[in-house]
């Protein structure tokens, strides 16, 4: 399939491992990724607080030039998804429209509202199907329990979101499984990460993010993935600040969806910047049962 | 006439009695229902028919007082308008817990004091100027593109489901949650209110900025009353009223003046725009400790191309309000 790649900002700065991961999984499922770098910043939530007609049209701008192209958006990042998404629902509002039109017109861009906005979990379960996934997979991931991490604007609002249940997701997991790992379930898995009040308030951030993890820990998760780099970077980045709001060693590795994908198709750390994590991912990967898939026979 | 499917169900039911008990149980009670029994119509059943202990909180049974709202499977819900069957289809059992964010005075009935302490200090009435007061009995009317803008809030029947389900009431005393903030808007639009800006600007320091607009009071909000998209309108009205003077505030607005730049987030930027150079160097060695594995941070992101468009779109549609007198 030919899909317009969104890595968003943080996949191309901080985040970089994410963006490696999704290019080797892509490559690996003949996915072919189609690069725009006229696309900007999808706003993360933080501009339509200040600004929501804006938002949506720069978001408008974003989709109108995958339109031009003829294609659908692909994102690696669940607050990408969530704004891009919103935009698309905002826009049919006749008031909204009769705002953001006139600007669009100017610019050169109109949307007409075509392009349909996915993520890389609704790709690899929906259009590429868990079959095909779990017939590229070399080395399963046995052994490994995974809580997943859905992260909220892939979720919610259901209304708009609508590719799993915005509660009672399940597609995260049954990926996992597709990929040979245990997918853990607790609470946590739907919660937020704290993420955006960060800059905010960072010790009420740090506080919802360390019981996110504790929950996954205490629930048996040897490791945690995510879809959004911006719950990685609550979780993994600022792992050492919410462990020490909660008081407890949390020592959880998370990775990012892609990454565990590529993982169990063959690649290896390097290629997928694993050392990248401020958090180390070894003692996850030692889990992984080593000769599973390398020679069914043996 | 067609003889109604039923199921027996398994129900697991959170008992404590604090000062009695030492800690919470669970009770385990077998029910026949019909899928589409609500669950508070089995509640009753287990009171009636099993247990006449179990404590729970109700009145109308139609979703009209927001009384029965618990935890139903771990979601927050009324009680009266969640029906058994697809529960059990998902989950092969109900488990029914008491609201979160609230203690537990006895089984399923929580003590809802912060929920309405936070309510009233949003002062959830009009407030009139009172050198024009309301026009003793002639009516104060209002246009339906008024009572569009908060149609609606007045929806809300104050259960405190999305009190329950707010992860951002769970870690954090200061956050109103988000029923008073909804409500707290309804006022802030309402034409006949005279106390917008103060309202506005009190509220920029009582708690607005932290929403985490996870959406999870949308989703568990029984009137669909979609507390997180009003929330996100009052940021919005705080920040025309007010400007950046909180730390969320100021946030947002840097976010917005940080893309419009390059077209794409400058992460070090973002924090000395938020924070202050004070902020940052209070971060610097969490930055550095970042920087170490993720060298980007510090630098600047390329340019987008046809930044220009960006630019336009800001000055269309971002431009100060103009003075054309």
């Amino acid at each position: 399939m030919r899909i317009a790649y969104y890595p968003g900002c943080v996949a191309q700065e901080s985040g970089r491992e994410l963006d490696l991961a999704t290019r080797w999984v892509a490559k690996a499922l003949g996915i072919e990724l189609v690069e725009f770098p006229n696309f900007s910043c999808c706003g993360s939530g933080f501009v339509d607080e200040a600004n929501l007609t804006l938002n949506v049209a720069i978001n408008a701008r974003n989709l109108g030039i995958a339109e031009r192209a003829g294609l659908d958006v692909l994102t690696v990042c669940s607050t990408c998804q969530g704004m891009l998404t919103l935009a698309n629902h905002r826009l049919e509002d006749p008031a909204m429209r009769a705002r953001v039109d006139p600007a669009l017109a100017k610019i050169g861009v109109p949307y007409r509202g075509t392009v349909k906005v996915k993520h890389l979990l609704e790709v690899l379960t929906s259009d590429i199907g868990l079959d095909a996934v779990k017939a590229r997979v070399r080395r399963p991931l046995a052994g490994l329990k995974v809580g997943a991490f859905y992260g909220c604007h892939l979720l919610r609002p259901g209304a708009e979101a609508g590719f799993d249940s915005p509660e009672e997701p399940h597609t995260f997991e049954d990926l996992l499984s597709a990929i040979g790992a245990e997918p853990v379930m607790y609470r946590g898995r739907v919660m937020c990460c704290g993420f955006p009040i960060l800059f905010v308030k960072p010790e009420t951030a740090n506080r919802i993010a360390g019981r996110q993890i504790a929950d996954a820990k205490d629930h048996g998760a040897h490791a945690m993935a995510t879809p959004c780099p911006l719950c990685h970077i609550s979780l993994d980045s600022f792992q050492n600040k919410a462990q020490a709001v909660v008081g407890r060693d949390l020592d959880m590795p998370v990775f990012h969806l892609p990454q565990l994908v590529a993982l169990a198709f063959g690649a290896t750390p390097d290629e997928i910047g694993l050392s990248r994590h401020l958090v180390p991912t070894g003692p996850a990967l030692a889990r992984v049962a080593p000769s599973a898939g390398a020679s069914p026979s043996a | 006439m067609a003889v109604a499917k039923t199921l027996e169900a398994p129900i697991e039911v959170y008992r404590f009695e604090p000062g009695k008990d030492a800690k919470p149980h669970y009770d385990r009670y077998t029910l026949t229902v019909e899928p589409h029994t609500p669950v508070l119509t089995a509640l009753l059943r287990i009171r009636t028919e099993l247990d006449p202990s179990l404590t729970l909180r109700y009145s109308c049974r139609s979703s009209i007082c927001g009384s029965c709202a618990m935890q139903i499977n771990s979601k927050s819900r009324l009680a009266c308008q969640t029906p058994i069957g697809p529960e059990i289809e998902k989950h092969g059992r109900l488990v029914v817990e008491p609201m979160r964010n609230q203690p537990v005075l006895r089984d399923l009935v929580v003590d809802q004091a912060s929920f309405w302490k936070h309510y009233d200090r949003i002062e959830p009435h009009l407030k009139l100027d009172p050198r024009h007061p309301m026009p003793e009995g002639k009516p104060n009317p209002m246009t339906p593109a008024e009572v569009a803008r908060f149609y609606e809030t007045p929806r809300c029947i104050a259960c405190a489901a999305c009190y329950s389900a707010c992860p951002a009431v769970e870690a954090d005393a200061d956050f109103p949650g988000p029923m008073a903030l909804a409500k707290l808007y309804r006022f802030v639009v309402d034409p006949r209110d005279q106390a917008h800006q103060d309202r506005l600007v009190r509220i920029q320091t009582d708690g607005l900025w932290l929403c985490l607009r996870c959406h999870l009071c949308t989703e568990a909000c029984p009137k669909d009353v979609r507390p997180s998209e009003r929330i996100r309108d009052l940021k919005e009205l705080a920040i025309a009223a007010q400007g950046g003077t909180e730390p969320g505030s100021r946030h947002a607005i840097g976010f917005k003046e940080n893309i419009r730049e390059r077209g794409q987030l400058q992460e070090m930027k973002l924090v000395r725009q938020s924070d202050g150079v004070g902020g940052m160097l209070a971060q610097a060695p969490q930055g550095l400790r970042l920087w170490r594995k993720k060298p980007e941070i510090a630098k600047k992101p390329r340019a987008i191309d046809d930044l220009d468009q960006l630019e336009a779109l800001y000055r269309e549609l971002d431009a100060p309000p103009r003075d054309d007198s």
